[in-house]
């Protein structure tokens, strides 16, 4: 029997004048799942998360929480938790006066705010900095206190405005573990709003990629990778090399090919796409594999040529390399795990399978 | 939320404040200007029957003289003013060090905000007959009666206030200038002053007309000032309103006086919004 | 002339410039300081031989000036304290909502700020005459209601709209209604700002002339109006000694203000140094 859905969006639109910022979406989510929401700004993540937190009512379509219709609830009257990117940590209020604000007003006993109030500071790590002034706190002890603040309130529902944007990058890995390790101990339904794919795909079960006020795609995150449904998806998700060309013998069963528009032919799985449809293909840079010239044994895939080297940048883990290929200019990623490093003008051998070649519609031609 | 789209009514205190104390006696002072004048009597008649005339006498050259010398003197002092005000805020901006310049622009404000009365008694007592400085002035023979004196004495009064306004219009406008801009001018072959004169002075022109018509909206209401230091031989406009009321009662008259003086901030306020932000805002 | 040596001189000139005009701006003030304590009983050439503190003596059992300054106290603070709750009103119920004219309505509120005091206060005699208000109180608070309400909805406005909407928002999602929000988390942020219109506010009240001119009568007079009229008739040096009291206190006022906002934040800091 499938869960009852902790929130369920059916075919909501919101409008800002002309622009429809939220586009009839709909999706839902299950107790103590995680879901971002991914894209570009201006995408409609943002409004659709002031849509379940109630700062915005929708024009259409409706929207329920555990069942439960909000169409005309005002953000106090839905117990949902909200993580503000910035914080918003009140700073007239110490920190623990911000913890138990969400329970002053949930009518709770004195003595119940306090226990819950250290409670809080102990499962984000701060026993001891209630007293204290969020602006005498670094920026991770902020985040934290506001996750606090958040869950202080048992909401049925955890929203997260990008979270870990307004951290530095190393701050920001840590304590992406520690806020999944938070949010799974509190059993808490999360919906995060992010821009960031990593952010996207290192807290969330299923990530929802959005366009243009539409859903592109949903999944988990790493069919997403694998399989994007759109060439908006699996540009914005992970990078490409782009060729175009033209699909040809799509009618002769799992494989089919493409003629680059210099001429080249290219293996690949059928894409279901009619005869002469000009197409964009992208492949993803750790998936070529690359050899000396006469390696055969190395390189694999049913799409094999010769190149010559024309940079290498070494990244520690990795080494990029960018490659002159009869396909044009290929960026090549390999890891530094013993295997051969070429170097700059070296001649070598490119390969990658025909189920690696992602191909979509081009985008300039009519669908 | 549908509360976002209707006003809470919680505005409406203030708006009947301003229905009773702004716009009901504006609009009574258009229709007095419009009354006639009955000599002897305080105020129009009941009732009295309406006219032009009010507004007809302003051109009379007797009338048309306190426009005139309104006008040339706030012109003169705006113009002065934004001049001296230049090198003033860029030397603030540019040269003081942190310390020196929180400093500098404390005594800006404070001089913006002193009493308009304590800086005409000042400046009375400094420069006029009767001060200190009398005797000085008369022995380089400076007659502190004439009236040239006298229209420098209030101008020097209104500069008193443009001056430091002008500056922290200025200081804020230099403030957004990026100086590595002049510096590329001066590696480029420029002299400082034709860097300035080239580059900070186009990017810096919205705040320069900004500082100029403040100034000089700022003068033409000048009350205080002219009645002082002008000693009843320079009189502005708002003086000229006074005297309709405190000297002959011609209630219709000063009437009129205020609606072309109203009017004529009004044109000053709208030029300053529309022309600085509109036009040159990129 | 090599450019360098044009440089020097326009150089030379603005620092020369600069120093004529901190004078021009300086003097009057030390002038009328050094004035106020001089011990002297006529007006004599600088520096007084003595100093003393006759002149604020003569002030201060003058019951003219007395008078005036009781009345304008109380004048400010009645004209403040309706304008203030006014304008907290305005604020609250124009912050983080949109409706069909706001701006224009705000605007308009900010209207009395560009009027000619002149005019204002030639506009309310006429007006209040007419509807017979004959109380020189009562007619001189309407005038610095109105001269002072467009400082207290500005500074409140500009406090609020400083607060970054999730503030308020992070309260509501809490559980707070928009009321309690306001009270719990916004206004408690712009209460700095708040005040700091109120001393505005404040300030223009004891400091008009225009205005209070018109509406004043033989009986009910405030402190400026009291300055002028005895400044008019004879030169007597108490006047100098009020004058550099109000001036510690504009000082004091300006301290006031930087300890509560910073000068800095207050004209605005630019992007550049």
């Amino acid at each position: 029997m499938p869960a009852e859905p902790i929130i369920r969006f059916d075919s909501v639109t919101k409008s800002f004048g002309a622009l429809a910022a939220v586009d009839g979406i709909s999706f839902a989510a299950v107790a103590g799942e995680t879901i971002a929401l991914l894209g570009p700004s201006g995408c409609g993540k943002t409004t659709t998360l002031r849509l379940i937190a109630g700062f915005e009512d929708p024009d259409r379509g409706t929207i329920e929480i555990a069942g439960e219709s909000m169409i005309g609830k005002r953000p106090y009257e839905r117990n949902v938790g909200l993580l503000f990117q910035h914080y918003a940590l009140f700073p007239h209020m110490t920190v623990a006066e911000n913890i138990a604000y969400g329970l002053r007003h949930r009518h709770w006993p004195k003595a119940e705010i306090a226990t819950r109030t250290t409670e809080m500071l102990r499962l984000v790590q701060l026993d001891g900095f209630g007293p204290r002034r969020p602006q005498q706190l670094s920026g991770g002890q902020q985040q934290r206190v506001a996750l606090a603040r958040v869950l202080a309130t048992k909401p049925r529902l955890v929203l997260l405005d990008e979270p870990l944007s307004a951290l530095d990058a190393k701050l920001r890995e840590e304590l992406r573990l520690e806020l999944k390790q938070i949010l799974a101990a509190t059993g808490s339904t999360t919906i995060v709003v992010t821009h960031d794919q990593d952010e996207a795909m290192g807290l969330a079960d299923r990530i929802i990629v959005m366009n243009r006020g539409r859903i592109e795609q949903q999944g988990a995150p790493a069919e997403i990778y694998a399989k994007p449904a759109s060439r908006f998806v699996a540009s914005f998700m992970g990078r490409s090399n782009w060729l175009d060309g033209t699909a040809k013998a799509t009618h002769r069963g799992p494989f089919a090919n493409v003629v680059l528009d210099n001429g080249l032919i290219l293996n690949i799985a059928n894409p279901g796409l009619a005869d002469d449809t000009p197409v964009s293909l992208g492949i993803r840079p750790e998936r070529i594999t690359l050899g000396q010239p006469a390696d055969e044994d190395r390189v694999t895939g049913a799409n094999q040529f010769g190149g010559q080297i024309l940079g290498v940048t070494d990244m520690g883990a990795e080494t990029h390399y960018r490659v002159t290929s009869p396909a044009g200019p290929l960026t090549v990623v390999r890891p530094n795990s013993g295997e051969h490093r070429f170097t700059a003008g070296e001649p070598v051998r490119l390969g990658f399978c025909a189920e690696d070649c992602l191909v979509f519609p081009h985008p300039a031609a009519p669908r | 939320m549908d509360s976002k789209r209707r006003p809470n009514p919680l505005f409406l205190p203030a708006a009947g404040l301003f229905l009773l104390l702004f716009v009901l006696p504006m609009a009574g002072l258009v229709v007095e200007s419009l009354r006639t004048y009955v000599p002897g009597r305080i105020g129009s008649a009941e009732g009295a029957p309406f006219t032009a005339a009010n507004y007809a006498e302003l051109v009379k050259p007797s009338f048309a003289v306190f426009f005139f010398q309104t006008l040339r003197l706030s012109l003169a002092a705006a113009l002065v003013g934004v001049f001296c005000a230049l090198p003033l805020a860029h030397w603030t901006a540019r040269k003081l060090s942190p310390r020196w310049r929180t400093l500098a622009i404390g005594f800006f404000v404070t001089l913006m905000f002193l009493s308009v009365l304590v800086r005409t008694y000042a400046l009375e007592l400094t420069f006029g007959a009767v001060g200190p400085l009398g005797p000085a002035l008369r022995a380089i023979g400076i007659s502190t009666n004439s009236r040239g004196y006298i229209e420098i004495l209030v101008a020097a009064g209104l500069l008193h206030y443009i001056i430091p306004m002008s500056t922290l219009t200025l200081l804020a406008t230099f403030q957004n200038v990026d100086p590595r801009l002049t510096d590329a001018a001066q590696v480029l072959g420029a002299p400082a002053w034709k860097a300035h004169l080239t580059i900070t002075l186009p990017l810096c022109i919205r705040g320069i007309l900004a500082a100029f018509l403040f100034g000089f909206t700022f003068s033409i209401s000048a009350f205080v000032i002219p009645m002082i230091l002008g000693k009843g031989r320079v009189l502005f406009i708002s003086n000229l309103i006074y005297t309709r009321f405190s000297e002959i009662a011609n209630y219709p008259s000063g009437a009129a006086i205020s609606v072309v003086l109203f009017v004529l901030a009004m044109l000053l306020v709208y030029v300053m919004t529309h022309l600085v932000n509109k036009r040159w805002a990129q | 002339m090599t450019p360098r040596r044009a440089d020097d001189i326009i150089r030379f000139l603005c620092k020369l410039m600069n120093c004529a005009i901190v004078l021009f701006l300086l003097t009057p003030i030390i002038v009328t300081t050094l004035m106020a304590f001089d011990a002297r009983d006529y007006l004599g050439p600088l520096p007084p031989p003595a100093l003393s503190f006759r002149w604020f003596t003569a002030f201060f059992s003058d019951s003219y000036f007395l008078k005036g300054l009781a009345i304008s106290l109380k004048l400010a603070a009645c004209s403040v304290a309706i304008s203030l709750t006014a304008g907290i009103a305005t604020a609250y119920a124009t912050d983080q909502t949109t409706f069909r004219g706001k701006d224009a309505l705000i605007a308009f509120f900010l209207s009395p700020l560009v009027v000619p005091p002149v005019v204002t206060g030639f506009a309310l005699l006429l007006f209040l005459s007419k509807i017979g208000v004959i109380d020189g109180f009562a007619r001189l608070l309407c005038g610095h209601i109105i001269i002072t309400i467009p400082y207290t909805i500005r500074a409140t406005l500009a406090a609020l709209s400083g607060i970054d909407r999730s503030y308020t928002e992070a309260a509501l999602i809490l559980g707070a209604t928009k009321r309690r929000a306001f009270w719990d988390v916004t206004f408690p942020l712009a209460r700095t700002g708040i005040i700091s219109g109120a001393i505005f506010a404040f300030a223009i009240s004891m400091d008009d002339v225009a205005v209070s001119i018109m509406l004043t009568d033989a009986k009910t007079y405030t402190l400026p109006i009291a300055l002028i009229s005895s400044m008019r008739a004879n030169f007597d040096l108490s006047i100098a000694a009020a004058s550099v009291m109000l001036m510690a206190m504009t000082v004091l006022l300006i301290v006031i203000l930087e300890k509560l906002i910073g000068l800095n934040r207050a004209i605005g800091q630019g992007v550049f140094r």
